[in-house]
Formats: structure tokens, sequence, C-alpha cells
């Protein structure tokens, strides 16, 4: 067998993993090191480390903001993972639905999704703040008004505000997760659904007893790549409310990039770093175990 | 199989320009000039979005290079994300890569100070010339040897404007400027307009009714002292201030998501706006936007304060500074801020010279709101020169914030917000 | 009948949905289309009493603006290259080859994926100048495609393993290595899957705007997503009309790759979930 070639399903898989592992930890492995050990330092932006403790731990983990800004966290990543997937999920569904009927604008949907997932972070700041405009001509208000609702204190509230700051995160992430459902969804072989509909079985029955099933491991993948780029989402916030009212939006990614480069705290920001990558990596084993289930 | 045709577009590329004119994108003065400086600006001005600005600043470079064609320009634009943008600086200054010669924003200035990474320009720069600064600006930019670090280049100031349709008479104190408002709501219009949302401008806006009453944000040693002593008192006053314009309806509530100048304009556009807090530059931007008819309705005041004798507006502006150790190269750095943008660039943009000479100099501050602005600079404050500005600054935009949003009251909120700026003031 | 009103229904709700992700580009569209003096007009004129075209264009005859849009193409789609390039050997591995800790590696390699670049911004600056990479295109690319390869692993593995493992075999029992087969035989096959992978890599890195700002000091070399804040804000004149114009024309060629590939991209994202 060895002199026929390797045996199909054996063989060291090291060298096939070395291009990836050794260039990841060319270019990531140094600055992620440096992290934990900028974590342990006293460095400013402005000054390097002359000294190693827990005091910048001591401070950022005794931070009296700190439990806010984790609570705002917690809920805007929470909200959107929900939110971003059954969006997502519903769209893919109900596009598949209609190309299997041969309805037509699909593929312009599907399109219109996708181009709101590039555009810049500035045009994504700058579109909605106008349209959440609490001036008397603001647009989302002026149609509300139009039909004797609101007006509504979409970004001087604080909690209005995180509200909006999720609206504005769905518009632009909404494409990933429909993405990732929509292939997995066409994935499931169409006779179940058949055979299904012989038995009688009605829309909600197919998809509590096919369609979710099937879809677990997509959804358990998708949630781990979903939450981590929630977790890590700061650019759209910054240019939509700055993270106020007050601290009504500034979630922990936010609170880190403010903590480098407004307070040029590098050690305090490195604490964050890791605490960051702390919560990710937890969150994704916890989804990592729901999924290890199957 | 799809790479081949990628990389014959590649090869199509478009690149910059390669025209022979003295001002490029990326350069003023000839290519194979000997010579080099790196000048790092921003795309307000050479490169600015507005043909006559671009047009002008085009043949002020062009002049000054033309004598000296032993030099060329090599220009590196900043995005407008002004504080990314300096703390991006800061680091390559920091690690031997920075310009030779770059645009500092003003509230940055003592930073860069700190790091010790600016260079003096003092053989450009007469005695004569640094006397005649402002005093706020001068002690910005001389530091305790006389060096001059910096030269900054034009200043700014918040001024109260007012729809003169509405509110006739230029509101004076805090008491006046709350009735004006609500009788500017009983008109049917929005009340007094102001920056209150998560940035800087609220809370430099906001620091001139601190210092109008003399309050100080910092000691002599740079540690923050603002909700100490006779500063807490002060600095309550001012919350209860701008909280009782919005609890009394005197402002309206939206105040707290407004996070630029911009806003105003829009507003006054639309009709809706009375009052609002705004920089002295937008009265060129209403002159614009504006009908003529409308904007004949517009003027300026001084910023109100506690009493008619008690008033203050925050100073801003941009500096020009150089971080290399060649001389030859600090010295051009001081002729481009001297020759180009003090003076010439100042009346181009119609922007506030740095020093008393230039007004009278220049045909472009005959405008009678010159006359207010010159006089409200009187009652100029600057940022503190302290590193721990930025960190008190995010303390008040959160206060500010929690306070007019009914988060948080006052004194609980002034409390974290000074643990909190001691707290990072001890970590630097 | 219940087919049609299910058609209705579908309809009604994917309407909504539209008018929900359509409404931001129509407000950048009616502001690219203004004047000046109507940017402050608000929604009260969604249509502009004198509309323009002047705005696309300013921008489109500016040199810079279409080198910015090149940059922006070179290196998103140099780093989408790279990730997948990088991804092939590691997810053919995962996919054919039985070892141990299998789900260690590809939960690893998942890992890198929660490093986000803000994590590690300033030590990262310092890394790449300490390798004398700063101011290149190359330090972007090797980001990009470090921070693009993880999703890409698992994209391909999925491709991968719906490809029969018996076709390969065929070739083994010929006498090919395994590298032989692999790019003779399975990358071939496995074509939709890896234009999926380089497409949505590719399209994560168009609208990165940290990595290009903090490694790139030349605007020359900038990326459109970061070169774009030079269209927000003068001290003398609003430009919110030419910025809306600016991220209009920066959407387009996303958009149109997309487009191009989609039915590819489907294909094959579909044939690795049959087996997924």
């Amino acid at each position: 067998m060895t002199t026929r070639g390797p045996a199909p399903a054996d063989g060291r898989p090291f060298p096939w993993l070395l291009p990836a592992i050794a260039f990841t930890a060319l270019f990531y492995l140094v600055p992620v090191i440096d992290v934990v050990r900028l974590a342990f330092s006293d460095a400013t932006l402005v000054r390097g480390a002359s000294g190693y403790s827990l005091d910048a731990f001591r401070a950022v983990l005794g931070d009296p903001a700190l439990p806010q800004v984790l609570g705002t966290t917690f809920v805007f990543t929470a909200v959107n993972v929900i939110a971003l997937q059954v969006a997502g999920l519903a769209i893919a569904l109900l596009i598949v639905r209609g190309e299997a009927r041969g309805l037509r604008g699909m593929a312009a949907f599907r399109t219109l999704v996708l181009a709101a997932w590039v555009v810049p972070g500035i045009a994504n700041g700058l579109i909605w703040q106008m349209l959440f405009d609490e001036a008397p001509y603001g647009t989302l208000n002026s149609i509300l008004g139009g039909v004797g609702l609101g007006p509504v204190a979409w970004l001087s509230d604080p909690q209005m505000a995180l509200v909006s700051a999720v609206i504005a995160n769905l518009w632009q992430g909404t494409a990933f997760s429909m993405i990732v459902f929509y292939a997995a969804r066409r994935g499931i072989d169409p006779t179940l659904y058949e055979v299904a509909q012989l038995d009688g079985a009605r829309a909600w029955r197919s998809f509590r007893s096919i369609t979710l099933p099937l879809l677990r491991t997509a959804i358990a993948v998708n949630t781990v790549l979903v939450t981590v780029q929630t977790l890590n989402t700061f650019d759209s916030i910054l240019a939509l409310t700055g993270g106020g009212p007050g601290r009504a939006t500034e979630v922990l990614a936010l609170f880190t990039f403010n903590t480098v480069f407004y307070n040029f705290d590098l050690a305090g920001g490195s604490v964050l770093a890791v605490l960051l990558f702390t919560i990710s990596a937890a969150l994704a084993a916890l989804v990592h175990g729901w999924l290890g289930r199957t | 199989m799809k790479l081949l045709p990628l990389a014959a577009a590649m090869a199509l590329a478009p690149t910059l320009s390669p025209a022979q004119d003295l001002v490029t994108r990326t350069r003023v003065g000839l290519p194979d000039a000997p010579n080099v400086l790196t000048f790092r600006l921003t795309s307000y001005d050479l490169y600015s979005s507005d043909p006559a600005t671009r047009e002008g600043f085009e043949a002020l470079f062009s002049d000054f290079i033309r004598a000296r064609p032993a030099w060329r320009i090599e220009t590196q634009l900043q995005t407008g994300n002004i504080g990314q943008e300096q703390a991006r600086m800061l680091q390559q200054a920091q690690a031997g890569r920075g310009p030779d010669c770059a645009m500092v924003d003003s509230s940055q200035l003592a930073t860069f100070r700190d790091a010790d990474v600016l260079r003096p320009m003092n053989a450009v720069f007469s005695d004569a010339e640094v006397a005649d600064l402002f005093p706020y600006v001068r002690d910005a930019v001389v530091n305790e040897a006389g060096d001059v670090l910096a030269w900054w280049w034009f200043t700014d100031l918040r001024v109260l404007y007012r729809d003169t349709s509405v509110v006739p008479d230029a509101p004076q104190t805090w008491e006046e400027a709350r009735a004006a408002g609500l009788t500017a709501v009983e008109a049917g219009r929005e009340g007094l307009l102001f920056n209150g949302g998560r940035w800087e401008g609220t809370a430099f806006d906001w620091l001139a009714n601190f210092w109008a009453q003399g309050g100080t944000l910092v000691n002599a040693e740079g540690a923050p002292v603002f909700d100490q002593g006779d500063n807490r008192e002060k600095f309550l006053a001012a919350v209860a201030y701008v909280q009782d314009l919005v609890d009394s309806g005197a402002s309206p509530e939206r105040v707290t998501s407004i996070t630029d100048y911009d806003a105003f304009n829009a507003a006054a556009a639309a009709g809706t706006a009375s009052m609002f807090v705004g920089g002295n530059w937008q009265y060129g931007q209403l002159r614009t936007t504006l009908a003529p008819e409308d904007f004949a309705n517009w003027a300026v005041s001084e910023l109100p304060g506690p009493t008619v004798d008690q008033r203050a507006t925050g100073t801003g502006g941009w500096a020009i500074a150089a971080m290399t150790d060649d001389p030859a190269k600090a010295a051009l750095c001081g002729q481009i801020a001297k020759e180009i943008y003090a003076g010439p660039g100042n009346a181009l943009q119609g922007l506030l010279p740095t020093s008393t000479a230039l007004y009278d100099q220049y045909d472009a501050y005959d405008g009678p709101e010159f006359e207010l602005f010159a006089q409200a600079l009187q009652n100029g404050v600057a940022r503190p020169g302290a590193a721990i500005y930025p960190e008190i600054s995010n303390q008040i935009q959160i206060l500010l914030g929690d306070v007019l949003s009914g988060a948080a009251t006052p004194e609980a909120a002034l409390d974290a917000a000074g643990d909190a700026a001691r707290a990072a003031y001890a970590r630097q | 009948m219940s087919a049609r009103v299910g058609d209705l229904a579908t309809y009604a709700v994917l309407a909504l949905l539209a008018v929900f992700f359509a409404t931001p580009f129509v407000w950048l569209l009616s502001l690219s289309l203004r004047t000046p003096a109507e940017v402050f007009r608000g929604a009260a004129r969604l249509i502009p009493h004198e509309p323009t075209l002047g705005n696309f264009a300013y921008i489109l005859s500016d040199p810079a603006f279409l080198t910015y849009l090149w940059n922006g193409l070179k290196l998103s789609a140099l780093g989408g290259g790279l990730a997948v390039v990088l991804a092939i050997p590691a997810a053919y591995a995962c996919s054919r080859l039985d070892f141990r800790g299998k789900q260690g590696v590809l939960i690893g390699i998942l890992a890198v994926q929660m490093i986000s670049p803000l994590v590690i911004l300033v030590p990262l600056y310092r890394w790449m100048g300490a390798l004398e990479l700063l101011n290149l295109d190359a330090s972007v690319v090797a980001v990009y495609g470090a921070l693009g390869m993880p999703l890409a692993v698992w994209l391909l593995k999925v491709a991968f393993d719906a490809i029969p493992a018996e076709i390969e075999e065929v070739a083994f029992v010929d006498g090919a290595s395994r590298l032989q087969v692999l790019t003779r035989i399975t990358l071939p096959l496995a074509r939709p899957g890896i234009a999926s992978a380089f497409i949505l890599a590719m399209v994560m890195n168009w609208s990165q705007f940290l990595v290009p700002f903090i490694l790139l000091e030349r605007d020359g070399d900038w990326p459109i997503s970061v070169a774009i804040f030079n269209f927000a804000g003068s001290t003398s004149a609003s430009t919110t009309q030419l910025l809306a114009a600016a991220c209009l024309i920066a959407v387009v060629p996303a958009v149109a790759v997309f487009v191009a590939l989609q039915r590819m991209i489907v294909s094959a994202l579909i044939a690795g979930a049959v087996k997924g």
C-alpha cells in the first residue's frame, strides 16, 4: 500500500497545516504575545514599559465604569446575535421559497442586502445619524409623524440609543448570516420536504422537524462567527453615537479603543484586549459544546 | 484561473499623476530637487474639495517653492479622523518615522510636547512676532526655555448664534438664555441648541460655562482638580445651567444626540432653529447655506455667562510643528507656517489669525462679525496644556450625557468623573 | 390556492425588508445628487430641487480617487487570495486526514479569528516596523491573509468534504502523491468553494479601516475605506454631498464582484452544505 501512495485517510497532518500555522504565527503571534506582556506593564502610547506588575489589571478590572460597559456589551451582543440570525434565516428561507416558486426579484433582493454589507463604516454612521435625526425635520420621525406616531428619541434616550445602534448594525450585518443560512438551506435534500408534504405536514411542522434540525451545524458555526464579529464591532457605534449619550452605547470594543487612542493607556487597553479575547473564546467554547453534541 | 485577467488589470492600474506640475497630489516643487521635506497636512486647504480654497493654496505653495528651487515638499494627507490620526502620528514620530513637518491639532499640542517629539523653529520667528501672539497661543507654543515648538496658525472660538426675528436681543446671561429659549419654543421654534452627544465638542463648548466662573480643570502639575475646592461649586453651577435648559424645555431633549456642528446649520436651513452654540467658522457656512433674506436675520454674540461680566469661550485651531532633527528642515517648516498659512492662508479661508497685527493687514477681516469675534477672543480660553485633558473631556462628555438624559445626578456624576480622571492621571 | 397566498405573503415580507435595506441607499443617493446649499435641507427634500451629477463627476475626475479605489481592490483581492492559499492545505488535511486533535486544530484556527486587529493594533504596528514592512502593501496583505484564513479553512473543509473520496482513491491507485491529487483533481473540483472563500475574504477586507490606516502612511497607498475620510469635512464648506457620492461609488466594485460571482458562490455553498 505504501508504495502505491498514501492511504486515503492516513498521513501526517503537520506539513499540511504548516503554511497556515507558520504564517499566522509570524504575523500574529508576536503582536499577541506583546499584548499579553503589555497588559502586565505600565506602558502608555507615548512611553515604553518601565516595570511589570498587576497594576493595569487591578485598575481596569476595578474601574467602576467596567460593569456598565460589560452590561451594554452583553445586551448589544446578545440582541444582535439573535436578531442577525433570525433576520438572516428568515430572509434566506423566504428567498429559497421564492426561488422554488419561480418568483421574480429574488436575486435583486439578495444583492440589496449584500450591498449594505460593503458600505464603508463612515457612511453607515452618516446615513443612520440622518435617519435617526431627532430634529423636527428628521427622516424617520417625519415619516412616523405622518402617520400620527412618535416622535421617538432615537439617539438621545439611553435605552433607545442602544436599540438604534442594534438597528444600524442589523442593516449592515444581516448579509453574512443570510449567505450562510441560504447555502445551508439549499443544501437540504428536497425529497425530505416532499415526503413531509405527502404526510400532510404543514409549513411550520416541516420547519420544526426538518429545516431547524438540519441547520443546527450551520447555526452553531454562524453563532460563533457572528458573536465574535459583534463583540469586536465598534466603528459603526463610534460613527453613530460615539458611545453616548453618557456611556449608554459604549461596548467593550469601543471602550478598548478609547482607552488606547483617547487615553493613550496602552497597558490598560491591553488588559481590555485580553478580556475581549477571553470572552470571545469562552463564548466560542460554549457554542462548540452545544455543536459537539451532534 | 481567474488570476490572469486580474494580473493584467493590475498592470493597467492608474497611478498618481506623474505630471511635471509644481503642485501634485503628493509633492510641491520639482521632482528632482535635492532637498526633501515631508509635510503631513489636513485635507482642508491644499487638497480641499472646495475648488476656490484649493486653487488659492496651490498659488501660495507654488510661489513659496519657486523661491526655494532646491527644495521639494513631499505632502502626506491626514484623514479627517482627527483623534486616531494624531495618535498615529505620535506613534510614528516616536518610532522615528514621523513626518519632518506636520499639522497638529491645538488640542493635541500638549501631548506632542510632553512626548518630546517637537523641534524648535526659533530661527524663523522674531521675538516681536512671538510677542504679538495671543497669550493663550504663546503659552501653548513656547516652552520655558523660550523655544518656539510650534506655530499655532489659526484659532477658532464658540459664539451664540441667534435668529433675530425670534430672539431680537442677544442673551447676555444664563438666565436670559433660558428665557429666550422658552420664548422661541412658544414661537414654534426649537430652543437653544448645543452639542450634548458623546464627542469632544460637547465638553469643549460646555467648558466655557465653567471657565466663565474662573474654574480650572488641572493644577500646576497637570493633575485634575475640576471637582475639588471652589471648582466643584463652579462645575456644578455650569452643569445646572444646561440641565435646567433641558428640564425647562428651553433646550430640546435631542441635544444629547448632537455630535457635530453641522446639525446646527441643518436646523437653521430647515427654519427650526432659533439659537445655537456654534463655532465662528459656521458664519460663513450659514451665509452660503441660507437664502440671503434668511441669513440677514442671523446674528452672533458672545456666549452667555452666569453674569454679564463673567464670560468665556473655548478656543481651538491648528498648529504646524517640526519633528525633524535637521535645523534646515525645521526652518523650512517654520517658513511654511509663517509665509503660507499664518496670514495669507488665514485670509483665504476666513480663519482667525492668532496675532492682532494680522487682523488689520487683510481686508477679509473687515466684516462686522470679526469685530465680535475679536472682542470674544479677549475672553478666550484654550484647552489646558495637560496630557490628561482628553480623558477629562471624555469624562465630561459622559457626565453631561448622563445628567441631561436623566441617567445620573450631577453630584454623583461629578464624583465618578473626578475619580476616573484621577485614576487615569495616576496611570500616565 | 394556498401556494398563491404564500407567494403574496413572501412578497409582502420581502417588500417590507426591502424598504428597510433600501432606505439608507435612497438617502445616500438623494444626498449625492444635491448641491451644497441643499444638503442641509434634510429629509423634507428627498428629491433635490436642483439635482446635480456634479458630485459624481468631481469624485470620478479626481485621479486620486481612482487610485484609492484601485488600492482597495488590489489589497483586498491579494489579501483574500493569500487567505485562500494558506487555507487550502490546512482545509484539505482537516477534510481528508484522520489525526488526533483535529477538532482542536479547527477550533484553534477559529481562535485566530477572535483576535481582532483592534486588540493588537499597536504591537502589530511596531512588529511590522521591526520587520521593515511598514508602508508596503505586503504588510496589509499579510494581515488580511492571517485574518481571512480561518473562515476560508472552514469553508474549504466543507467544500472538500463534499467531493467524494472515491474519486481521489482511483488516482492514488495509479501512484499519484497526495499533493498531485490535490492540485490535479481535488482543487479543480472544489473551484466553486475556493471562489466563495476568496470572495467572502475579499469583501471582508474591502471595508477594513484600521489595518491599512495604521500600516500605510502615504495617502497614495491608501485603500478607499481609509481615504474616504478625506471627503468627510472641511472648515469652510460642507462636503457631505461629496462624501455620499464617494460612498456610493465605493460600494459599486464590491457589489459588482459579488453579482458576477454570486452564482458560483451559491452553488459552492450548496455543494458544501449537502454534506456539512
